[in-house]
């Protein structure tokens, strides 16, 4: 254990705003003592943004909860001090403790609409604060709380005091929640995954707003996320976490550009960069599956996945070296020198605050610049797809509605668009936008108001319970969920093995079964498995095999990869992309991820309030001249490009309800290049900025082309 | 099993690896049971219940007849010779105690089987339709619960008259809108969830989506309804023959005991209160069967 | 929220013709022949004729049906056969006693078992919580009149601290008969005990573990605001909805407690009128508890809409 230094360094007059010292928490559950927190060594100086990044289970939330003294009723915390500006956060008696909460600390969270009392007005949950930190009464808290709401730009203060948590969006309830941590200005501000869940236009909202108030309000942020572009916006420095283990600490911009554990540059490389396809390079993968929560793992936390590991990771594990340094050798000579070490976990590492400005756990830091591609680089054109010119779908005017209650909501309005065959069709759009109802009436497990579906020549029945055998194998579905895609109560193999016996073209079944499970990678050992046992990338790579068990023509993947954490998604991306080479088959691909969708599109079509805006090749789409709404989309992700200093564009307002379309151009009321009245008076005609790439627009392409090319930026309208 | 053109090397390959999984399903089976077993008022539970079906069936082998009278000796306190006492007639309290679980035993589970039955029909149907056809048994559902479970028994009964096979049948319709809502809400959790989706896209049946993909995952609420309504079941078959609606004299039902002797309450307290505290620790056993039950399934 | 009621209102319509449906076919066609079935088997077939054509059996069932509940609406609810008077003041004398008692048994339970319910929640997986979880699930299931035996043979019998009977005698001050009232409703309270904080106690454990408490909690909010402002407002929704529904055990409780005690209430009635085929009588008690269990119902909706505002603005 190290020796607990002074609770103010002495080199250092202010305090830091979060100091975690070799911090170790342990959950305990059924019996068994899981370690969530290895020995994790942080410090956030006052007002700087710290990003703290890994995927599901490496403990960051438990972290953000032990900073705020939070933790569930099995968690303890085992070993090391939380220091808040100097203060052991352990010490404090519970009325310190209330007062700090909101005073000196403060949090957002992942899901404003959870977190928002649900019965409880806008304005009493924000006034609260006021009240019981600062004593007001009910009408000056009132009055304070919408100084608060005018702070976060929500529209109409007044109302909103007013309002109940249901009645807003989410953008809005976010702003709300931000609104609320802000109140009696805390020194520190802890954003857990603020933006997802949100749409891409909401979230760049609020990625502005947070930008925009901490140049105001000098709170220090520790940012806790997967998601590395948010980072890259937001933060000066970094920490990357493995299974509870700090593997990487550094200033954001050195870490993304040359990041120094091979952990960091696995997830560096296994996103899809803006602009990629999948005709250009295949994702790079990181092999083996995130170890589940407090499984005891040998030497280097990592090495069981990292392809640099050598017999020294696994005998002991590294310390956190300074980079640029000679620690790493260093530790790995004494390593090998040393018997090995018992595989259970010792904290005795070194506690880097205030020594260097980067720091890595790797023993080999200087060589993961040199780290070995696993993934070969797949060809895959259209014509290796057997891609031919004939259309294999074809929607023609598809319209369908729902009713909720009194109202009519249209979720598709007049939607055509066709397929070729080994074409992969990309459909994109916010939340409520209609890609999935569209997808769901091409399957036949929705079946339109009007308009035609016809596939290879046919046209196909409504529903799927009036199609042949024949349609039914042909068009096939790759769900989102992974948890609930596969029955819990069947084996894998009997999953497989029904779908052959129902999908399949005669032949064994058995050795049609073990051919997916093959073709997917999925080990024969899960085979005999229910699904509550495999990982969740495994149950999405098993409902692929499922899907293709048939051997179809077409595969509606319905956001296939987006509940994996960011490893698995490049994984399961490459597996569609190899399938489709082998099998020939078109995908109608859904995503609300961006540069996912042109990573793997041939064609994108980009849908607004349920009409389908743009269509054209993945290329085309994404550069100008495209439509306002597409441009708007695509400005608002936050990239690992820290040369990318595009302006973003901030749409106005709310999404419109599907029950009552806005008049003329469906987008009028949030659009940035508005013409004026006859955008809100007449629909827009569909113009062709090229052959194939048509969008609904007043605005003719070469004075897009000519707004959207320009140096400078169109002037983001102000709410 | 067995394919086409499998060789012999390849079905004796398949027959070990259903070996496999048959063998990962009970490893999980004895999971379950063993948290069961592990969980107390599961446990204590099980041991009331046991111990009043095996003095239902074997009580009277050891104990005094139950309707014999004895002329000379009424309503004696509890004493070695009759360890509850005696009533009016002069009948062994504690042999009539004995042998008062064993028509509740036989009705109740009957009846409990009955409702599950017709309620598992109506629930599935109803929530994996949904629609109009959900509408209309909704609806009926709704009507029947208008009325408490009692009154609308004592309704019947009144009219049809007493027997087993009408206690039976009555308390097994009663109980079947209840439970059929439980099972229609489970229902339609599960059919919204993506693996239906993926069995209509493969073409299945709706027989087979509701008996083969809904019905194994739900079989733990089901359980769980059942056990708390057998508890229910065991409670109204007590009050109707309380009520003078259920058995006839000189069954040593607990009920009936506690309607008939309660006269005798003042002089004779121990005539009532020994079928009465048999009755509640039948019916707190089941009940923590079903606690047991529920928490071992909601872990 | 008036238009949340009227609809609500309006929805009983069809439930309460279904139901009256079921009274009258359970009551009018259910015995075959009526007249048969009242005046026994040694009645001679002329008088059991007679009584069929004064009965009205003679004529199609839906006629009978609608005049039947024609009768009923208007109040003309018929000639009780036992006590020869009309059915209509004998229920709603009955009726006034039933509520006096679930009244009182509700006023005193309902509150006590949300308390302890909410203390439960809060101190989950505590020693006492086990405690109040198992003797209230136990609460639950034991039938009243055991209960009521129970504590006949402990408080009247053994002790003498409470009287056996539950009406006071003849001009005693009406304040006198909540004296009598005390054991006839702890059995109705002790299963109502059971229900209500086992609800409650569910509702507070999931409110307590949603993230908006939290949300309080890290606000700096203290105990007592996060408690009272934002937990248990929605942890009661649950609760109140299954008090609603729980008057409908009540009442059968009511039929049971009244039986024991020999009050004079609609249960008592309703059990007598069934055992001595008093169809009048027992179909206007039947149809009465139909409503009055609808009612209550409705009740609770309304309580719910209250803490809820997205039912309440949903309308």
């Amino acid at each position: 254990m190290s020796v607990v230094e002074p609770q103010v360094d002495s080199r250092d007059p202010a305090p830091a705003a979060l100091d975690v010292r070799d911090l170790e928490v342990t959950f305990h559950r059924r019996g068994r003592d899981l370690p969530v927190l290895k020995g994790v060594t942080l410090r956030i100086a006052p007002g700087e943004a710290y990003g703290l990044v890994g995927e599901s289970g490496c403990g960051k939330t438990t972290l953000a909860m032990a900073a705020l003294r939070y933790l569930a009723s099995n968690g303890t915390v085992d070993a090391g001090q939380v220091l808040v500006e100097g203060r052991d956060v352990s010490t404090l008696s519970d009325e310190a403790l209330r007062k700090w909460r909101g005073e000196a600390v403060a949090m957002v969270y992942q899901d404003p609409a959870a977190a928002l009392s649900p019965a409880m007005r806008i304005g009493d949950q924000v006034a609260e604060v006021f009240r019981y930190h600062e004593g007001l009464s009910k009408a000056e808290a009132l009055k304070r709380a919408r100084e608060s709401l005018r702070r976060v730009a929500l529209p109409d203060p007044d109302a909103t005091l007013r309002r109940y948590p249901f009645e807003l969006s989410g953008g809005q309830q976010q702003r709300v929640v931000i609104a609320m941590a802000l109140a009696v200005n805390p020194r520190l501000l802890v954003l857990d995954e603020p933006t997802t869940g949100l749409d891409a236009t909401v979230e760049a909202e609020i990625l502005d707003l947070i930008e925009e108030l901490r140049g105001r309000i000098h709170a220090a942020i520790l940012l806790i996320t997967h998601n590395l572009g948010l980072v890259a916006r937001l933060c000066e420095r970094v920490g990357v976490l493995y299974a509870g283990r700090v593997v990487e600490e550094g200033p954001a911009r050195e870490i993304f550009t040359d990041p120094r554990h091979p952990y960091t540059m696995g997830l560096l490389r296994c996103v899809p960069r803006f602009g990629m396809n999948k005709t250009d390079a295949a994702l790079q993968t990181i092999p083996g599956t995130l170890p589940a929560l407090g499984e005891p793992l040998e030497g280097c936390v990592y090495s069981a996945r990292c392809p640099m590991a050598k017999p020294v990771c696994i005998r002991r594990e590294p310390d956190l070296y300074a980079w640029p340094g000679d620690g790493g050798p260093r530790g790995r000579a004494e390593a090998e020198a040393m018997p090995p070490e018992p595989a259970a976990f010792s904290p005795h590492h070194a506690n880097p605050v205030g020594e260097a400005a980067r720091h890595a756990r790797c023993y080999f830091s200087a060589e993961v610049a040199q780290m070995p591609h696993l993934t070969p680089v797949l060809a895959t054109s259209l014509e290796a797809r057997g891609a031919t010119a004939g259309a294999v779908l074809e929607i023609d005017d598809l319209v369908r509605t729902f009713r909720d209650g009194r109202r009519k909501l249209t979720a598709v309005s007049d939607v055509s668009l066709n397929l070729r065959r080994g074409e992969t069709f990309g459909l994109v759009g916010e939340s409520g936008s209609g890609k999935t109802t569209l997808a769901k009436c091409v399957t036949g497990l929705i079946a339109p108001d009007s308009g035609t579906v016809t596939f290879e020549g046919k046209r196909l029945r409504a529903t799927a319970g009036r199609r042949s055998q024949d349609a039914l194998r042909a068009i096939q579905m790759v769900f989102q969920n992974p948890d609930s895609t596969l029955n819990p109560a069947w084996s894998t193999r009997a999953i497989l093995t029904r779908a052959v016996r129902k999908l399949g073209s005669g032949g064994s079944v058995r050795a049609k079964v073990d051919k997916l499970s093959a073709d997917v990678r999925v080990e024969p050992r899960f085979l005999i498995q229910k699904p509550s046992d495999l990982s969740g990338g495994q149950k999405q790579r098993i409902a692929i095999a499922r899907a293709f068990a048939g051997d179809p023509t077409l595969v509606v993947c319905d956001e296939p990869a987006s509940a994996l954490d960011v490893s698995v998604q490049a994984s399961i991306l490459n597996l569609l992309v190899e399938l489709q080479t082998n099998e020939q088959v078109s995908y109608v691909f859904i995503s609300h991820d961006l540069a996912v969708v042109r990573y793997i599109s041939d064609r994108i079509g980009v849908m607004y309030l349920a009409e389908l805006i743009e269509v054209g090749s993945a290329e085309e789409v994404f550069n100008p001249p495209h439509h306002p709404y597409t441009e708007a989309l695509l400005s608002s992700i936050p990239t690992l490009d820290f040369g990318d200093r595009r302006e973003r564009i901030a749409l106005r307002g709310t999404m419109p309800s599907l029950s009552e379309p806005p008049s003329g151009c469906r987008f009028h009321t949030r659009c940035h290049r508005t013409l004026g009245d006859i955008c809100v008076e007449q629909e827009p005609p569909v113009q062709e900025a090229a052959p194939g790439h048509t969008y609904k627009c007043h605005i003719p392409p070469h004075e897009l082309l000519a707004a959207q090319a320009t140096a400078e930026p169109a002037a983001p309208i102000k709410a | 099993m067995a394919a086409a053109g499998t060789t012999p090397d390849r079905r004796l390959d398949e027959l070990q690896a259903d070996a496999a999984a048959a063998a990962e399903q009970r490893r999980q089976r004895r999971y379950l049971v063993r948290s069961l077993l592990r969980s107390p008022t599961f446990v204590v539970g099980v041991l009331i219940v046991l111990f009043w079906v095996v003095m239902g069936v074997f009580s009277t082998t050891f104990t005094q007849p139950p309707a014999l009278p004895h002329p000379f000796a009424i309503l004696q306190s509890p004493s070695a010779s009759h360890w509850f006492g005696t009533d009016d007639l002069g009948r062994d309290v504690f042999a009539r105690t004995m042998a008062g679980a064993h028509t509740v035993l036989i009705i109740a589970p009957l009846a409990t089987v009955l409702a599950l039955l017709w309620g598992g029909m109506v629930g599935l149907t109803a929530g994996f339709y949904r629609g109009l056809t959900d509408d209309l048994m909704m609806r009926v559902v709704d009507a029947f619960l208008a009325l408490p479970i009692i009154i609308t028994a004592i309704l019947i009964i009144s009219l049809l008259g007493r027997s087993y096979a009408i206690l039976i049948l009555v308390i097994g319709a009663l109980f079947t809108p209840v439970i059929s809502r439980t099972i229609r809400s489970a229902v339609i959790g599960e059919r919204e969830r993506e693996y239906v989706m993926a069995a209509r896209l493969r073409g299945e049946r709706s027989a087979f989506v509701m008996a083969r993909e809904i019905l194994p995952n739900i079989t733990q609420p089901i359980i769980v309804e059942g056990t708390v309504r057998l508890g229910y079941a065991v409670f109204t078959v007590a009050t109707l023959s309380f009520l003078g609606f259920g058995l006839e004299p000189p069954s040593p039902d607990w009920g009936l005991t506690v309607a008939t002797e309660r006269l005798n309450l003042q002089a004779a307290p121990w005539t009532v209160l020994f079928p009465a505290l048999a009755l509640a620790s039948l019916v707190v056993g089941v009940n923590l069967i079903a606690d047991g039950l529920s928490s071992t399934f909601s872990k | 929220m008036a238009r949340l009621i009227g609809r609500r209102l309006l929805l009983m319509v069809p439930t309460l013709i279904l139901v009256s449906i079921l009274v009258f076919a359970l009551a009018e066609v259910l015995p075959g022949n009526l007249g048969r079935f009242i005046l026994g088997p040694y009645a001679t077939q002329s008088a059991v004729d007679q009584l069929n054509h004064n009965l009205g059996m003679d004529k199609p069932i839906y006629t009978r049906y609608v005049e039947w509940a024609g009768h009923f609406v208007t109040g003309h609810w018929g000639t009780s056969y036992q006590y020869t008077t009309s059915v209509f003041p004998l229920v709603m004398r009955a009726l006034g006693n039933s509520l006096l008692l679930a009244g009182f048994a509700l006023v005193i339970i309902v509150p006590t078992s949300i308390l302890v319910g909410v203390y439960a929640g809060l101190r989950r997986d505590s020693i006492l919580d086990r405690a109040i979880t198992i003797s209230s699930l136990s609460m639950t299931v034991i039938p009243e009149f055991v209960s009521g035996v129970i504590l006949i043979v402990v408080f009247a019998v053994t002790l003498h601290w409470l009287p056996v009977q539950a009406m006071p005698p003849q001009g005693s001050p009406f304040i006198d008969r909540f004296y009598y009232l005390i054991l006839p409703a702890i059995p109705l309270m002790l299963l109502e005990l059971g229900y209500i904080a086992r609800m409650a106690r569910v509702g507070t454990v999931q409110v307590l573990n949603m993230p908006y408490v939290r949300t309080a909690v890290l606000k700096g909010l203290p105990r007592r605001r996060v408690i009272f402002g934002h937990v248990l407002r929605n942890a009661l929704v649950p609760t109140v909805t299954v008090i609603g529904s729980q008057i409908g055990w009540l009442i059968g409780g009511l039929v049971v407690v009244e039986t024991l005690f020999n009050y004079p209430g609609i249960g008592n009635y309703m059990v007598n009128a069934a055992l001595n085929h008093d169809l009048p009588l027992l179909e206007a008690c039947v149809l009465v508890v139909a409503v009055l269990y609808m009612l209550s119902n409705l009740i609770a909706d309304i309580v719910v809409a209250f803490l809820n505002p997205r039912i309440r603005m949903g309308g």
